[in-house]
């Protein structure tokens, strides 16, 4: 309706953009510039004498193929994979339970929840110090847990050992998800109406019964954002796995980003390090379509 | 929803101290590293490990303060600015931005708004080399204006997409009335316009702050020398130094985190509302 109003005002519709530019040209010049800065990094063959020289000389697509037959990329592909769909299972579960957990409305409902939300707020390089400290070997209070009730004998060395390493980063990244997906999750409870729990229930319709009628399916907007957000947020994952195994032990949890900034800044394998950076990001942006398909929904009445 | 009818008796007992666990659980990591903090080196190697530091020790902290490289304080200070120049720069271009795309339908309106959705999912990876040599170009490589510009290309569509919900639900009378009083475009976004849409702005600038201050890849990618940086790239960095001396690094951590709790405890109510209209809206 608004449109049609402002159809004739071509003028004062357009002076809207001065007050967008000077925000898009910044993001322009500091994000648009370097993504194609990296797709042409990627294309070329720089080191570090050439990295801010003007001439660099070109190679098609030589490090897409060499970084597919690198086995270390393919394992940090199939780790991002793995990591991000077992962080988004977990953590949705866990989010989504304590979600209908604080929706029940006793006394101190509301603070508490808003206390849950610490985890998520905390940097995560200090996420990563805990975690690594909770997971420590001799140092680690869960592997003092573990022996106290029985579990164990000998203590396990999460970090420092390729099975269990991944493990361990995934449970501190759950830990950042939760609150995440529970105050997502809480607010979409709260759109529904209370009277089609009311009504079900005077048809009958138990508990459970009205969680897969009524709750599941009027959350289903929420809870595709909450997994596509999620999936998007996991699977650029960096500093957690940064800090807390670098990646290693002998490259077992790298995941793209940290492998991707491995081969440029650590091996100063530049081009490389931007392929396998433009791998993530392509995939990101497949996933992205989904979200903003999903986001246009609103936006077209918004 | 206030005036719905709460759970009493019994049942409200119950889950309340249900809740007190959960809560207890999940905020044990926190504890945990506080109380580390707090323990002399000794006390937290020993078994079984102690719930409250026996003798309480504060010298983990002390050392910090003339520690050379490390100084805690000084990489705090680095964090305190670059944060409040990335949130400076974040809401100065956001809050006029958003107002644009909210009230005014131009040509690229569509493209724009799209150009800040992307640019919220895109990794870090991507961007460091390319800032990197950008930086280098423009001589800001090893300084904090390089952190501050980075972190505000995070804080910049975070913002607009916030605001934007928001100047779009003030009501178009409120501008117009505005204008009768005498106001142009500039003065009325100004005057009436920005003050109403404040509670959104608080979220932006908390959120462009938060942002800066846990960043840690463009810390330590785009500055150089200890000294110059943020306190996540001190912690980092002492963790690879002092790899076992946990207690000057839980110290370390337990001073990144003070800035997020005060935020917390003060401004709880934008944070929700920055999580949840961050996400759902778009």
């Amino acid at each position: 309706m608004e449109r049609r109003k402002r159809k004739g005002f071509f003028r004062y519709d357009n002076v809207g953009i001065l007050f967008v530019l000077p925000a898009f040209l910044y993001m322009l010049v500091f994000v648009g510039y370097p993504i194609v800065k990296n797709i042409v990094l990627s294309l070329q063959d720089v080191t570090v004498r050439t990295l801010t020289a003007s001439d660099k000389p070109f190679v098609g697509l030589k490090n897409y193929i060499e970084i597919f037959q690198d086995p270390v990329f393919t394992k940090s592909l199939v780790n991002t994979l793995l990591f991000t769909v077992c962080c988004l299972i977990v953590q949705f579960l866990i989010g989504f339970l304590l979600a209908l957990f604080f929706n029940q409305h006793f006394r101190i409902s509301k603070p508490v929840r808003g206390l849950m939300l610490i985890p998520w707020m905390i940097p995560i390089t200090v996420t990563a110090l805990m975690f690594k400290f909770i997971f420590g070997t001799d140092v680690g209070i869960l592997n003092y847990a573990l022996r106290s009730l029985g579990i164990i004998s000998q203590n396990i060395d999460w970090l420092t050992s390729a099975d269990t390493a991944l493990a361990a980063i995934i449970s501190a990244n759950v830990w950042i998800g939760i609150p995440f997906n529970m105050i997502l999750i809480s607010t979409g409870l709260t759109t529904i109406p209370k009277e089609l729990y009311e009504s079900a229930s005077i048809d009958g319709a138990g508990k459970l019964q009205s969680f897969f009628k009524i709750t599941l399916p009027l959350l289903r907007p929420t809870i595709e954002s909450v997994l596509i957000l999620g999936f998007i947020y996991t699977f650029k994952v960096f500093d957690l796995v940064y800090v807390m195994t670098g990646g290693g032990p002998v490259n077992s949890t790298h995941m793209l980003s940290t492998y991707s900034y491995k081969l440029s800044f650590e091996m100063f394998k530049y081009s490389k390090g931007a392929a396998v950076a433009n791998v993530l990001l392509v995939i990101l942006l497949i996933v992205g379509v989904f979200y903003l398909r999903a986001t246009k929904e609103e936006e077209g009445n918004g | 929803m206030d005036e719905e009818k709460k759970i009493q008796g019994r049942k409200n007992i119950a889950l309340c101290i249900a809740a007190i666990a959960i809560l207890c659980i999940i905020l044990f990591p926190v504890f945990w590293i506080v109380v580390t903090s707090l323990k002399t080196e000794q006390e937290i190697f020993q078994v079984p490990p102690t719930i409250l530091p026996k003798t309480w020790n504060v010298k983990s902290y002390a050392a910090q303060v003339e520690n050379g490289d490390f100084n805690m304080f000084r990489s705090f200070g680095n964090s305190f600015l670059i944060s409040l120049g990335a949130m400076a720069i974040s809401v100065v271009l956001a809050v006029p931005a958003s107002y644009g795309i909210a009230k005014y339908r131009f040509k690229g309106r569509k493209v724009m708004l799209l150009g800040f959705l992307v640019t919220q999912m895109l990794p870090v990876a991507v961007l460091l080399t390319p800032m990197f040599i950008l930086f280098k170009g423009m001589h800001v490589y090893n300084t904090a204006a390089a952190a501050i510009i980075a972190d505000a290309t995070i804080g910049i569509p975070f913002s607009i997409l916030i605001l934007k919900n928001y100047f779009a639900s003030i009501p178009k009378d409120l501008e117009e009335a505005a204008y009768i009083d005498g106001c142009n475009r500039f003065t009325a976004f100004v005057r009436v316009l920005i003050p109403i849409a404040k509670p959104g702005v608080m979220v932006c600038a908390i959120f462009s702050f938060l942002y800066a201050w846990g960043d840690l890849a463009y810390g330590m990618t785009f500055i150089l020398d200890q000294q110059k940086r943020p306190i996540t790239a001190g912690v980092f960095y002492f963790m690879g130094q002092y790899g076992a001396k946990w207690s000057y690094l839980t110290a370390f951590a337990v001073v990144t985190i003070i800035p997020v709790a005060l935020i917390f405890i003060f401004m709880q109510k934008y944070i929700i509302s920055g999580m949840t209209s961050g996400a759902v809206k778009g």
